[in-house]
């Protein structure tokens, strides 16, 4: 190795060390204020989401009632029809349900014991999901 | 081996706090701003940006990585890649808010006043640091940003070149550039018998 070879490893060593040893002053608080700030952001993009997905709504209820508006301005005869059709489906089903509900009662007639235990199931159910949501507040009350 | 374990380690402890960092978990935001935010002051201050604007291009920053951590695929280091913000935030602020304001700017040449900086008796000293510091604050601000990546981040030149965005070839100009100007700088406040050191 040479002597100026020596030399410029020497300088860099010296600069490495003289610039790592440095330390730049910095605020004191800028590490809390930048978490506040992050927080902050974090609440924006959350209220911007709901903010948009609001928008989205109305939009959709302001384009439907326009829609149908239109539809029964333009098309009286087929909006009809088509609301016809579809309350006589309704009414078919619901008349083939309820043609089912005696058949239903004698079942449970029949099957009493299956029935209560299923009924206990979902007390118990109910009974969880309300200690669940509430149980904190009744128990301080 | 040594040297290998803890690189190991600290790789692994990156990932972990990476991992924390992209769930959005705020003490591993503490940590990341505790850990980086002399950096970017750092480079804000080198870019020579003032006081009062500072601390709002270093919360940009921090803002910035924030939002993009999604985006960080890990091919390049965390400081690496915050450098990178740093460095273009501050670039973009100036180039904003400063008529007439070039990136590449003109070599300082007055020098260090060897007078009132006596020669550090060695080079651990507070007064060497000093001496150097005030010796890189004369460079262009490329030439400086430059050298503070290499010599103090520890950065090759490659990634020195994606931080500033420029060519390699460009990077190695400016590093040779810079050692001979702060060879001079330096022995003019060392005095010529420290010459080289």
């Amino acid at each position: 190795m040479t002597a100026d070879r020596l030399n410029e490893d020497r300088f860099d060593r010296m600069l490495a060390q003289a610039l790592q040893r440095h330390s730049e002053p910095t605020p004191a608080d800028f590490t809390e204020r930048m978490i506040t700030a992050f927080k902050q952001a974090e609440q924006q993009r959350i209220l911007a989401g709901v903010v948009l997905q609001q928008r989205l709504a109305l939009a959709a209820t302001i384009l439907l009632g326009a829609v149908t508006i239109i539809a029964v301005v333009f098309f009286p005869t087929a909006v009809a029809g088509g609301f016809r059709t579809v309350a006589e489906a309704v009414g078919q089903q619901a008349g083939m349900w309820i043609d089912r509900i005696p058949q239903a009662v004698e079942t449970v007639r029949s099957q009493w014991q299956f029935y209560a235990f299923l009924a206990a199931v979902f007390g118990f159910a109910v009974y969880s999901l309300v200690d669940l949501l509430l149980g904190d507040r009744l128990r301080i009350a | 081996m040594t040297f290998l374990v803890n690189k190991v380690w600290e790789k692994r402890q990156m990932a972990h706090w990476l991992r924390l960092l992209r769930s959005g978990d705020h003490q591993a935001f503490e940590w990341f701003i505790d850990k980086y935010k002399e950096t970017v002051f750092l480079c804000c201050r080198q870019m020579g940006l003032r006081e009062d604007e500072i601390e709002d291009v270093a919360s940009d920053t921090f803002l910035a990585a924030y939002k993009g951590l999604s985006r960080y695929t890990g091919q390049s280091d965390l400081s690496t890649w915050l450098w990178s913000i740093a460095y273009h935030k501050a670039v973009s602020y100036l180039r904003k808010n400063r008529k007439h304001w070039q990136l590449e700017d003109q070599v300082d040449e007055q020098i260090v006043d060897s007078r009132q900086q006596e020669p550090a008796s060695s080079i651990q000293s507070e007064e060497t640091e000093k001496i150097v510091w005030e010796a890189v604050k004369r460079l262009p601000r490329l030439w400086a940003i430059t050298v503070i990546l290499h010599y103090r981040e520890q950065k090759c030149v490659a990634d020195i070149a994606k931080i500033m965005d420029t060519r390699e070839n460009t990077v190695k100009t400016y590093l040779f550039r810079a050692r001979a100007r702060l060879k001079e700088l330096l022995a003019a406040a060392f005095g010529a018998d420290d010459d080289g050191r």
